[in-house]
């Protein structure tokens, strides 16, 4: 290996500041089964606008598999304690998926889908190639993807249920919320501190903010349900995506980006 | 008989040992030739993720179902790394994050081009693909649970050998997903046969061998497969392997035990 990615590599050696990844891991949150109350959607059931947001944000978060394989790909792999938090992450982020999806069936009826994920495969060569050129920055990279999609993400469940006050859904979501807030801290964390160490993380990672459709997974949708997402979710709120872009703008070296206003497109 | 996936899912818990005393080490330590192996499993344990990687580049992914058994399968080898990292702390021998980033970095550009590699390959092939992983996948599983068997077995070790057990299980449910899988698959497609039989016979190795240095290999299989014991548990890891369809004959296990210097 050529020495100045070796050193570059060991640079990865960055606690995550603040955050105890095995604690985290330790704690993490499995099945929502049991607390769901599935009846109560028999008596009061959701709109089929809720029940369309639901489908689309189950979608995205059952999508960690195709975002692993883009983190993996990368020298992002070699750093066990980013390792350790992104298979606790996908955990979690399974019964997050599952959660809605009971939700939805309750509503809706149906079976589990067991069509293949659309996933992008063509990209993951060059993905793989260029990241490992790039080295280093990658783990501000995705730490900085990971802050950003978590912003907005739990904006849009806030959203979901100022809506829809469903005091079942309501319940769920705020647990949902609760564990995605912990997956935050840890991308905060990571994503200010490396990038408030190299302007070099800063210059590849605003590239990549820039170039990224969000939310991460919406590549691999029909642009319609997207732009529903949006519309629905934030049309008569355009405050909540604007606040989301003030906070990008406090990322070291992202400011006035705009992803979320380009994003929506209200 | 099929694999029930949800039922998986469900009831996939990281490994338990809140319960065992590990003051017991302390009392009946273990020997340095057993600390070496379990270091070694721990290391290939933490190692999944690595793994994991290299299939997530194939179409394996897309497939729900293997997506949810990745998902969990992962978790539950990273809480056995953490378990026998436990044990190892117990004797107060180290593995942190750290090493085992150190590890991952030795493996430097051959690492890097494997994914590569397997995107190649696994986009090119196609579906039959899955069913080499699966078949990997399998044979893999298989051979830790007859690892951790075999120490417990060897080691006698209130706390260990209760431990090493609980981790089998697991183990033994991981065996159960992907030769469910594979047997599927393989009996499908004459071509997922012929791919499997290549990739087995020219590439499989002991689990970890390609990421530990063969010193290493040598230790922990010797240790483990040596004598007529040893040998009925690798030919019995054959068997399993030679009964699914397509790959009747095969004997990669002890083949590769060989090139390691494993003897009976």
């Amino acid at each position: 290996m050529p020495r100045s990615i070796e050193v570059a590599l060991d640079d990865m050696s960055i606690p995550a500041p603040d955050f105890d990844v095995r604690a985290y891991a330790n704690d993490a949150h499995a099945s929502y089964r049991d607390l769901l109350d599935l009846e109560a959607y028999a008596s009061q059931p959701l709109s089929s606008d809720t029940v369309r947001a639901l489908r689309y944000l189950q979608v995205v978060e059952r999508g960690t598999m195709t975002h692993l394989r883009s983190v993996l790909v990368t020298a992002t792999h070699k750093d066990a304690r980013v390792t350790a938090f992104l298979i606790t992450w996908a955990f979690e982020k399974y019964w997050i998926a599952d959660a809605l999806d009971q939700i939805i069936r309750a509503n809706e009826g149906g079976t589990v889908d067991r069509t293949p994920f659309r996933t992008p495969v063509e990209r993951t060569i060059r993905e793989s190639i260029v990241a490992n050129i790039v080295g280093l920055p990658m783990v501000a990279v995705h730490t900085a993807l990971g802050t950003v999609d978590e912003w907005l993400m739990q904006a849009a469940y806030r959203r979901l249920i100022e809506l829809e006050p469903h005091p079942q859904l309501a319940d769920i979501v705020t647990r949902l919320l609760a564990t995605k807030s912990r997956q935050l801290q840890f991308f905060e964390a990571q994503a200010r501190h490396r990038l408030g160490e190299s302007s070099r993380a800063q210059k590849v990672t605003r590239r990549r903010l820039a170039k990224t459709p969000w939310p991460i997974g919406a590549r691999a949708e029909p642009s319609q349900n997207t732009e529903f997402f949006f519309r629905y979710l934030f049309g008569s709120q355009p405050s909540a995506i604007t606040e989301i872009d003030e906070l990008i703008d406090t990322l070291d070296g992202q400011n006035n980006l705009n992803l979320m206003k380009r994003a929506a497109a209200l | 008989m099929a694999f029930d996936i949800d039922r998986y899912t469900s009831t996939s818990k990281k490994v338990q040992w809140g319960d065992l005393d590990f003051t017991e080490f302390e009392r009946n330590p273990l020997p340095d030739a057993t600390l070496r192996s379990l270091r070694y499993m721990a290391d290939v344990e933490y190692h999944t993720v690595c793994y994991l990687r290299d299939l997530l580049v194939t179409p394996s992914h897309k497939e729900v179902d293997v997506s949810a058994f990745m998902t969990m399968w992962n978790r539950e080898e990273f809480w056995h790394g953490e378990a026998l990292a436990k044990v190892l702390g117990a004797h107060e021998v180290t593995l942190d994050f750290d090493q085992l980033k150190a590890t991952r970095l030795k493996l430097g550009w051959k690492d890097r081009l494997d994914p590569i590699k397997q995107s190649v390959l696994g986009n090119v092939i196609g579906k039959d693909f899955i069913a080499v992983h699966m078949i990997w996948g399998a044979a893999n599983e298989w051979s830790a649970v007859a690892a951790y068997n075999r120490l417990a077995d060897l080691e006698k070790h209130p706390v260990l050998s209760e431990l090493l057990r609980r981790i089998a299980k697991q183990e033994a449910r991981h065996v159960a997903f992907y030769a469910t899988q594979a047997r599927e698959r393989l009996a499908k497609s004459k071509k997922a046969q012929v791919l499997a039989r290549l990739a087995l016979k020219g590439a499989w190795g002991p689990v970890g061998s390609s990421i530990m240095p063969a010193d290493e290999v040598t230790h922990v299989m010797g240790h483990l497969f040596s004598g007529e014991e040893g040998l009925r548990e690798i030919r019995k890891l054959d068997e399993h392997i030679s009964r699914m369809p397509g790959l009747e004959g095969l004997t990669i296990v002890e083949t590769s035990m060989k090139k390691y210097g494993v003897a009976a």
